[in-house]
């Protein structure tokens, strides 16, 4: 059995259209899933139900075997953390430090033991020389620190990165990314990250394609990028390494390399020896 | 906005800084009591060196105690005025054309405002030397006793903490707003009275829209990290009482006895 199990899950907000519509997915305890499609399409609303901040109203969604319902809610939360697309609107306490501790607050953690868990925190994301800081004073790249230090302090199984870094400048984009990546290297925690980044995509181990609410693809990103012709059909970009391999395609020169270096270096090669 | 002095916190660290919050807050209440009760200059005299005293220890100079009291100018002449007309009681100490002055309008009338200026001190010095955070725990724990008939202490400290929180967020959130509009054209400084009612509409109107956005975001924010609106939390900052503040109120009360005595014995 998978850690997460989505099963015919449907979603509307109004009467008129489903947001999400009959999807059903499962992700692999330490995999990391990056969901993509156009903004409308259902990622929010399906990350939403996972989080148990919307209702599951049609279909089922279990996390670890326990189905995200009202009854179950306290103890998915647990287990489960979301990163937010807007840095300022998620950063609850005065300071840093009082922001992580927002969190261990609410579950209950003894006081004493606070001071320690955030200092723990604030390392592992690089904020302690900014532990006693105000939001107004921090950048939205350190905001989103903050928010993933105060998620990593609850020990969590699963992060749910919902557009998190959409909001930020160039330098932000970075250190998130890269502080996903490392999240994502080890085996205990699984993340869903929700994303337009195509070059997130491909880091991923695999992506899950939504559109108008429908699951449209579900499998390894080189996959999903070898239907090129598919994802234009939805009008979905197809990163730029995909682009050269599918080019070359055409002349029926298969490139294997993941980077253009690497595919460069191919090109070179076989052209020398013919 | 950044000239206003009256609840304006001072981040710097003093004895007054570190006394705790409740012990202030509960000083605050004593200490107004004592302001409100005498009927001598004498009880005066001696709040005001206790008070200057407290100053002294939290590190705040007199000038922004002084500047405090400006909002209050146009209320003490208005103050003065009405008890110049009013009263007629004492000696004439000198007639402005058909208008007799009696000593007891001018005395009557420096009391109250040496009152409402001890009182303004008082609570500038509370505000100033309390983070705004710790002041919310303080209202909270003195709240406390009210969970008893159901009054949501905690929610009510917790909605303070965000809101003070949001202070800085939706004031800059207000400058983008205003120079979105003012490149559209709108115009904030001149015109008639009209013209800047619809003017502050158009600033109005988009930063209620975004905050409440804002609210329905942090919400949901809140919900996934578990919190639960009444349910039991633990605390990262304690609040802890020491030798000092028993001190500090056991001074507090001191005073409010003097000052209730006074009204008997001087």
């Amino acid at each position: 059995m998978d850690l997460i199990e989505i099963k015919d899950v449907s979603y509307s907000y109004d009467d008129s259209k489903k947001a999400v519509d009959k999807v059903s997915f499962s992700v692999k305890q330490g995999d990391y899933v990056t969901v993509i499609g156009h903004n409308g399409s259902g990622k929010s609303t399906l990350a939403k139900m996972i989080a148990g901040l919307l209702p599951v109203k049609e279909g089922s969604i279990t996390i670890d075997g326990l189905e995200v319902n009202e009854e179950n809610i306290a103890k998915i939360r647990q287990r489960l953390g979301i990163v937010f697309q807007n840095p300022d609107n998620q950063f609850i306490g005065s300071t840093v430090k009082d922001d992580i501790a927002f969190g261990l607050e609410n579950k209950r953690v003894p006081s004493k033991d606070m001071e320690g868990i955030i200092r723990e925190y604030a390392e592992k994301v690089g904020l302690t020389p900014f532990l006693t800081y105000e939001p107004q004073n921090l950048s939205g790249g350190q905001k989103q620190r903050v928010a993933i230090a105060g998620i990593l302090a609850m020990a969590p199984d699963i992060i749910i990165f919902d557009e998190a870094t959409s909001m930020l400048d160039p330098k932000g984009k970075k250190e998130i990314k890269q502080l996903m990546y490392d999240l994502a290297a080890g085996d205990d925690i699984t993340i869903l990250s929700i994303t337009h980044d195509i070059e997130e995509v491909l880091q991923s181990d695999r992506c899950v394609v939504l559109n108008k609410g429908k699951l449209f693809m579900y499998d390894e990103p080189e996959k999903i990028f070898a239907h090129a012709d598919k994802l234009r059909e939805i009008d979905l970009d197809v990163p730029f390494i995909e682009q050269v391999r599918e080019a070359f395609g055409k002349y029926k020169i298969r490139l294997k390399s993941d980077d253009l270096k690497g595919m460069v270096e191919e090109l070179c090669r076989s052209g020398s020896k013919s | 906005m950044n000239n206003l002095v009256f609840g304006k916190y001072i981040p710097i660290d003093s004895f007054m800084h570190r006394l705790d919050p409740r012990a202030k807050l509960i000083g605050l209440f004593l200490m107004i009591a004592a302001v409100f009760v005498p009927k001598s200059w004498w009880v005066f005299l001696v709040i005001a060196i206790l008070l200057a005293l407290a100053l002294l220890l939290a590190k705040i100079g007199i000038k922004m105690i002084v500047q405090s009291f400006k909002p209050m100018i146009m209320m003490m002449i208005f103050l003065l005025v009405i008890n110049a007309l009013t009263i007629k009681t004492g000696d004439i100490l000198f007639t402005l054309g058909p208008v007799e002055i009696y000593s007891d309008a001018i005395f009557n009338t420096l009391f109250v405002i040496v009152r409402l200026l001890l009182m303004i001190s008082i609570t500038t010095l509370l505000t100033a030397t309390t983070n705004p955070l710790d002041l919310t725990l303080g209202i909270e724990w003195l709240l406390h006793p009210l969970e008893i008939v159901h009054f949501p202490a905690h929610e009510v400290a917790m909605m303070v903490s965000i809101a003070l929180r949001f202070i800085p967020t939706i004031i800059e959130e207000t400058m983008r707003i205003m120079n979105a509009q003012k490149s559209r054209g709108v115009d904030f400084e001149n015109g008639r009275f009209s013209e800047k009612i619809a003017a502050i509409l158009s600033l109005i109107v988009p930063l209620f829209s975004v905050a409440f956005e804002r609210a329905y975001e942090l919400a949901d924010a809140m919900e996934a990290r578990g919190y639960v609106p009444g349910a039991e939390r633990t605390r990262y900052h304690v609040l802890k009482f020491r030798f000092t503040d028993y001190i500090f109120i056991l001074i507090c009360v001191l005073v409010l006895t003097f000052s209730i005595l006074s009204r008997f014995y001087l």
